[in-house]
């Protein structure tokens, strides 16, 4: 077998770009679907039935389907929908931020629900209002609790957004793929993505690995 | 025997319970209580586990609604607006049996943070009253002490200050020493007392029996969502007048 590694010197460039667009997804995805998260479970919780039902439809909708399914309905079928016409990017940003909202709003949903009910009372006691309960009492406390769930996610959603791939956003996996297609050094360039994947998702793993034992199940 | 006249009885009482009326489910915990308590008294109320006490007393600020009857805070019904409650629950300090601190906050924040919540203080202001109340129930050394690196004594001291801090005209306190040990239970118990000679208006749901004894001006007991007996501790533990009392009391071993 004829092997030819320049290729992935040569491209050094747009690989290194699509590394970046790689990683500005997933910090995009998480900065949108943390709050996007927090309100979901909020909604949840409503006393106002209508509210609360629309929040669990949504998180039972988007939780329960593939990603990959998301990607391409939110390419295909949102634009007819709405009548907006995105960039390839924002709607691949769209389905990933629907689909990680959803799974959030279970974390949070989790997290907010294991803080004892006696917090709340407390904070109420000396007067405060349900919001700040919620502000200053409830969500610091499931914040920490949530946290290593919330690294994990994201270390599972920095491997996912290559899934975007396939309505051609210019992320690593789609970046990788072209120079394959054009080039036809398929090995190389399988294997010089899977060497940057790994290389970016391994410290991100370690840190959520520290982040567990840090935060994780303790009172 | 001369007839016992309570503190302060000539004012009007501070709370009033008319009838008050709370069910769970199919499970009575109210039936009917009525009550009062005068400013300045410290109101023991003792009674089996379930025999309604706590209820009561969380009905009082408002943390249960009531089904039915009235209770009545310094001569107003209890509110029913959200606003509106928030005031009135300023005024009333609670303590609880599991202390509930904020633990991501030092003994210095939990007791600051109604201050600089509720009553929108200055971060200064209210950090130097939060450190006189932390000195005031002996804790000047542990101001910042997170809840989890304190004796449960010295959380619920912390949490006593946190509530003195709105300035409430009256506390309610659910079983305070229940959840200590047993070695901490009398620095808890010490503070209270001190509160209670400063004149501070007390209701205690309590299983410490020679606190209620000591320290009451008043005693009710409950059992099963109603008032069995009340009065002076002296006739409450020494001459009960309802055969079921001394039952409670015997169990006890109060018997004499």
């Amino acid at each position: 077998m004829n092997l030819d590694w320049s290729i992935v010197w040569q491209s050094r460039g747009l690989l290194l770009e699509g590394a970046l667009v790689t990683i500005l997804l997933t910090a995009l995805t998480m900065a949108i679907a943390v709050p996007g998260g927090i309100v979901l479970a909020l909604m949840r919780g409503s006393r106002f039935k209508p509210v609360a039902l629309f929040a669990t439809g949504f998180v039972e909708l988007f939780r329960n389907l593939p990603l990959l399914l998301l990607v391409y309905w939110a390419f295909y079928v949102m634009p007819v929908l709405t009548d907006l016409s995105l960039s390839p990017f924002t709607t691949g940003l769209t389905a990933l931020c629907l689909n990680v909202s959803a799974y959030n709003s279970e974390t949070f949903r989790s997290g907010i629900n294991s803080i004892r009910k006696g917090q709340t009372e407390a904070g109420l006691a000396i007067g405060m209002s349900r919001a700040q309960v919620f502000r200053q009492i409830i969500l610091p406390q499931a914040w920490r609790r949530v946290l290593p769930i919330l690294a994990s996610t994201w270390v599972s959603l920095f491997k996912d957004t290559s899934l975007v791939s396939v309505i051609a956003v210019g992320e690593l996996a789609h970046t990788a793929m072209q120079i394959r297609s054009q080039s036809f050094r398929v090995l190389e360039m399988l294997t010089a993505m899977g060497a940057i994947y790994w290389l970016m998702g391994y410290p991100q793993a370690k840190l959520t690995d520290w982040i567990h034992r840090k935060y994780g199940a303790r009172e | 025997m001369t007839a016992f006249t309570r503190k302060n009885a000539d004012k009007p009482p501070v709370l009033v319970y008319e009838d008050v009326r709370k069910k769970y489910g199919g499970f009575t915990a109210l039936d009917g209580v009525s009550l009062h308590v005068n400013a300045g008294e410290v109101v023991c109320l003792i009674g089996p586990s379930g025999s309604g006490k706590s209820t009561l007393l969380r009905c009082t600020n408002a943390l249960e609604t009531i089904d039915s009857g009235t209770v009545r805070f310094e001569g107003k019904p209890l509110p029913k607006a959200d606003a509106d409650i928030r005031k009135v629950r300023q005024r009333m300090g609670m303590v609880f049996q599991s202390f509930e601190l904020f633990p991501h906050k030092t003994a210095l924040e939990n007791v600051a943070i109604g201050l600089t919540t509720v009553r929108k203080l200055p971060a200064q202001a209210a950090e130097e009253r939060a450190r006189a109340l932390l000195a005031k129930v002996g804790l000047a050394d542990k101001t910042a002490n997170y809840p989890a690196n304190l004796s449960g004594g010295q959380q619920q001291r912390v949490a006593i200050a946190r509530a003195l801090a709105m300035e409430p005209h009256v506390m309610l306190f659910d079983e305070p020493t229940s959840a200590l040990d047993p070695e901490t239970v009398g620095e808890v118990l010490n503070v209270m007392r001190d509160l209670a000679q400063e004149g501070m208006t007390m209701i205690v749901v309590t299983h410490e029996m020679s606190f209620a004894r000591r320290v009451a001006n008043w005693v009710v007991v409950f059992e099963r969502g109603r008032l069995l007996e009340e009065g002076p501790p002296q006739q409450i533990f020494e001459a009960p007048t309802v055969e079921r009392t001394r039952d409670f009391l015997s169990h006890l071993g109060w018997d004499d």
